[in-house]
């Protein structure tokens, strides 16, 4: 690697490990946290939505799967949300092969309405079924028994977890991103016709890439629930879930390494700074300013501050 | 009798649904662009009467047709400010745009209007009629009715005249269009004007009988997009006729089986019908 | 590279510490609240009471006898303090209502907390409060556990949602005692979680009051048609219909019911939409008679309520309602307490709040008394029923504190 790479990722590493303890304030440790578990599910979201160019709209039923079971398994038989970690990702990536099949059939748009549907369709279900708590939601455990119960006062060990679970997810995207199934991907992006006559096996590599970036989102789920303690249809599976991470990914940077982290450090304490300068005047200026940045991206910089920073340095992505 | 009064009650506010959904599925077919934002022009569309009964005290019939004109041009805005653009752009460009637009509209109504409801006063149009027992709100009869001569006259607009056929033209093969002499640029912001100006007269029209309110938008862009693919991307009797349907399925399940059997058959027909036959029931291939 | 860092460090720092401005005499009270999406109205209704309640204690207000704090200036025990709040908004998500919980107890250094209109929003900001031991009390959230986790720091002044469906059949009771025949109900609900969960409550207390529930619809709030709904009503015919819907549905069904001409005998809409000035603006016309319930009711002109109710139309251009009433109402215990406290410390306003004892004549909502029991709940909180008559609602139940006789049936738009 180039020396001066080599540094930017070592800077990177310093900032993200140091991050808390220069800001060990409650306020910003806290907002470091949104910042990572954003990080988290946009960059899940970014293998099949940036890479493959699937442009998903309805990832919050990953997410909310992963919200979901912890707690539900906690309200059930009392066990640690740590187990349902795994219990979300099986869940979640059965439910990403099931509606993946008939549904990557479908291009362009009507792909995107087509999650959009199914991420409402499971939304009012579980807001009418009893048992996952219908619309009122399912909460975790409100004192912590033990460390496993993942209940901490301070938003440090979240910070860590997180960004554990940041940098394996980014070290899987780095190692996909040179593999063959990464070319396929990119392929498949560019252009699907013309990689299938390549040979290029189209179908089995979206279900692939969505089986993949729906288990991360799961974990991105059951990371929110851990924290938040609390999970209900709209904070699960609701629309501004999904656009959420789509907007990170894509301010970054969508089908870049780094364009989701960048996009959740700037869109999270935008968010939250706006609502907190602005939101208490109650005038939603917070959205005016969201929509309006959307807006401007997608008119002006579609491949995100990452490819507008390679256009300054008179440098073209690959 | 009252299976009677269902039906009817089903499709009078499904005509209304094909009246905002014509203009949606006219977009999509053209351009295969989805206005994620369609529910704000309807919503901006019931300010616009809203606006025009308290301010200029103008007459109820007129609502429509300021509606018409003001969204028209926003349509049309629209188009040159940002669709003409990121419709060369990837398609994440593309969607995420009307998604910005969305917030931004809805949120620019609720900062200029504030968050209250607001209403129309009853019986702008005059009591319930009574027909053979069954009982019409007359604003529902009207919008309906409205609603029905609307999608019938963009239906002949686009089949019968030269204009559609430009319009047609445009949506089959863009460069073979260009090659007739046709500007597909002046078609597609045509179309978005057209699309905005439906929605409007959708919107001044349900301002009559439906609360009025910045995030109004949301619920009434949903059913929006069921019609559309259900009728059929790009097909205008298929959003009446998709637009009827939707309304009876709802009336009727509301009625016989509750509320969440009514979404989840409204969304699961919405579903399988993507995934079954995408060209929905009018819809080309 | 290196000095971009040090000058994005100093200014990330720079911020940190502008955060932390705190006026020296100001006792800083945090309120979260919805301010924005489709509850912004009445988060921003809930705000503007809780800030004419800061005048009535920050200013001299004898005129209001009774009323602790009126009389003086701020807080006498703290050195004639002012109360100031910090506002946030929440959006309606419980994320986003811990994050502004957290930043007002963390930065802004609130020594207490009110809010928060919604229930899922309540249940993650207390989680907050209770883990930083910092007061909260919850105003107007109705959902039965908020109170029941066990916290230490949470108290609530409002009734509870079985305690409204309790009222609803009292009262229904008394109509039947009255000679009216009332023997069969129907509960029509939005199906969100505060639809839902009332409506559990509902169908028990029918239950156990021997009412006959012959209809139990649910609805989409959002949706542009309620007629399906309402034929179903009209064929089952209730001798009473309790509503629980916000407020474009409540709207929805009074248009419907005219449209379809159905004029059930009995009307009771479950606060919210039917408190909402939109609802009385927009169909008063067509629902007379219709039943609220409230804790709050204007009084008799130049009453201690009656002024406050100046106050806040002076400052609003619309009469108090209810839940901002209710709201207010918790930002004035919490005052009281920190003023009996004589302290701005946690634990001195905690015990305070513990011990709090007000009774009726002291508070502005028509609460028994104000008394929390080891859970955090006012054992004392109570509502009326009230009643539109013209454009206004009149306490008609129960009797000792009617205003007005109640009229029966429903006379809609009769």
């Amino acid at each position: 690697m180039r020396p001066r790479r080599a540094t930017g990722w070592v800077l990177l590493g310093a900032v993200l490990l140091g991050y808390p303890l220069v800001f060990s304030d409650a306020y910003y440790a806290q907002l470091g946290t949104l910042v990572l578990l954003g990080a988290i599910s946009a960059s899940a979201w970014n293998l099949v939505g940036g890479y493959a160019g699937q442009v998903s709209v309805g990832h919050a039923v990953f997410f909310g799967a992963g919200a979901y079971l912890p707690l539900l398994l906690y309200k059930i038989w009392g066990w640690s949300p740590i187990v349902g970690f795994p219990a979300g990702i099986a869940v979640s990536v059965a439910i990403a092969l099931l509606i993946g099949l008939p549904t990557f059939r479908l291009s362009g748009h009507y792909f995107s309405m087509a999650t959009i549907a199914v991420a409402e369709l499971i939304r009012i279900l579980v807001g009418n079924w009893d048992f996952l708590g219908a619309s009122i939601g399912l909460m975790g455990p409100a004192t912590p028994r033990a460390w496993w119960d993942l209940v901490f006062q301070s938003s440090i060990p979240y910070y860590y977890l997180y960004l554990a679970v940041l940098v394996a997810l980014l070290a899987l995207t780095f190692a996909m991103e040179r593999s063959r199934f990464g070319y396929y991907l990119r392929a498949i992006h560019a252009g699907e016709r013309a990689a299938r006559s390549l040979g290029v096996p189209v179908r089995r590599c979206k279900l692939y890439a969505l089986m993949l970036s729906a288990a991360f989102s799961s974990v991105a789920g059951s990371l929110y629930a851990a924290k938040f303690g609390f999970i209900d249809p709209n904070s699960g599976f609701g629309i501004l879930v999904s656009v959420n991470m789509v907007l990170m990914a894509a301010l970054g940077g969508a089908g870049r390494l780094l364009g989701p982290l960048l996009g959740a450090a700037i869109l999270v304490p935008l968010q939250i700074t706006t609502n907190s300068l602005f939101g208490g005047g109650g005038t939603g200026l917070t959205y005016i300013l969201y929509g309006g940045i959307i807006m401007l991206i997608a008119r002006f910089e579609p491949g995100g501050l990452l490819e507008l920073w390679d256009r300054i340095r008179g440098r073209r992505a690959a | 009798m009252i299976l009677a009064q269902v039906i009817v009650g089903g499709l009078l506010i499904g005509a209304v649904y094909a009246l905002f959904s014509s203009g949606l599925t006219l977009i999509w077919g053209m351009m295969n662009v989805i206005n994620f934002a369609h529910g704000e022009f309807v919503m901006l569309g019931m300010y616009v009467a809203y606006f025009a009964f308290t301010l200029l005290h103008a007459d109820p019939a007129s609502f429509g047709a300021l509606a018409a004109v003001f969204l028209f041009v926003l349509g049309v805005l629209v188009y040159l400010l940002l669709i003409r653009h990121v419709m060369r752009g990837p398609m994440l460009a593309q969607i995420l745009s009307t998604f910005g637009l969305l917030l931004f509209l809805r949120y620019t109504a609720y900062w200029a209007f504030s968050a209250n409801f607001v209403t129309l006063p009853e019986g702008l149009f005059g009591p319930s009629l009574n027909v053979g027992g069954i009982l019409l709100s007359a604003p529902k009869l009207v919008a309906g009715v409205v609603a029905l001569l609307i999608t019938i006259g963009m239906h002949l607009l686009l089949t019968r005249t030269a204009l559609g056929s430009r319009f047609l033209a445009v949506a089959e093969d863009r460069q073979a269009a260009m090659l007739m002499g046709i500007r597909p640029d002046r078609m597609q912001a045509l179309a978005w004007g057209l699309a905005g100006a439906s929605a409007g007269i959708a919107g001044a029209l349900i301002a009559t009988f439906f609360p009025i309110s910045a995030t109004v938008g949301e619920s009434l862009a949903l059913v929006a997009f069921v019609v559309v693919t259900l009728g059929g991307f790009g097909s205008v009797p298929g959003a009446m006729l998709a637009g009827l349907l939707v309304g009876l399925i709802e009336s009727l399940s509301a009625y016989y089986f509750g509320p969440v059997y009514q979404d989840v058959l409204v969304y699961g027909l919405f579903v399988l019908i993507l995934w079954v036959r995408p060209r929905g029931l009018l819809g080309k291939a | 590279m290196k000095r971009l860092i040090a000058i994005a460090l100093g200014a990330a720092a720079g911020l940190c510490f502008s955060f932390e401005a705190v006026a020296v005499d100001a006792v800083k009270i945090g309120v979260i609240m919805p301010l924005s999406g489709n509850s912004g109205n009445a988060g921003k209704s809930a705000v503007a009471a809780m800030e004419v309640a800061v005048q009535i204690i920050n200013e001299p207000h004898p005129e209001m006898k009774d009323l602790p704090l009126a009389a003086s200036v701020g807080l006498p025990n703290l050195g004639g303090a002012k109360v100031e709040l910090v506002v946030a908004d929440h959006q309606g998500n419980p994320s986003e209502g811990q994050n502004q919980t957290l930043r007002l107890i963390t930065q802004e250094k609130v020594v207490a907390m009110v809010g928060s209109y919604h229930s899922s929003v309540s249940f993650t900001a207390t989680a907050v409060a209770e883990r930083y031991g910092i007061p909260y009390v919850v105003g107007d959230s109705v959902a039965a556990n908020i109170t029941g986790r066990g916290f230490k720091w949470v108290f609530r002044t409002t009734p509870i949602a079985s305690d409204f469906a309790n009222n609803y059949m009292e009262f229904l009771g008394d109509l039947k005692k009255a000679g009216h025949p009332v023997n069969t109900i129907a509960v029509v609900y939005e199906n969100t979680d505060y639809g839902t969960s009332v409506a559990g409550t509902v169908r028990e207390a029918a239950k156990s009051h021997g009412f006959n529930l012959v209809a139990d619809i649910a609805y989409n709030a959002n949706g542009a048609d309620v007629s399906p709904q309402v034929i179903q009503l009209k064929e089952k015919n209730p001798d009473a219909i309790i509503f629980i819907s916000y407020t474009a549905d409540s709207i929805l069904y009074m248009k419907t019911m005219k449209n379809l001409d159905y004029l059930p005998k009995v009307v009771i809409g479950d606060d919210s939409g039917f408190s909402d000035p939109a609802f009385v603006a927009g169909v008063a016309s067509i629902a007379q008679g219709a039943i609220n319930r409230s804790a709050w009711d204007i009084g008799a002109k130049g009453s201690t309520t009656w002024l406050i109710n100046e106050m806040y139309t002076k400052k609003t251009g619309h009469t108090l309602d209810d839940t901002s009433g209710r709201d207010m109402q918790a930002l004035l215990v919490l005052a009281d307490a920190i003023n009996r406290a004589g302290s701005t410390k946690p634990e001195a306003i905690q015990k305070a709040l513990r011990e709090t004892d007000l009774k009726p004549a002291q508070l502005m909502m028509g609460y028994n008394g104000v008394r929390f029991d080891q859970t955090g709940q006012n054992t004392l909180a109570a509502t009326y029923l009230i009643q539109l008559v013209g454009n206004d609602y009149v306490a008609v139940w129960p009797v000792a504190k009617a205003q007005q006789k109640l009229t029966y049936p429903f006379k809609g738009w009769k």
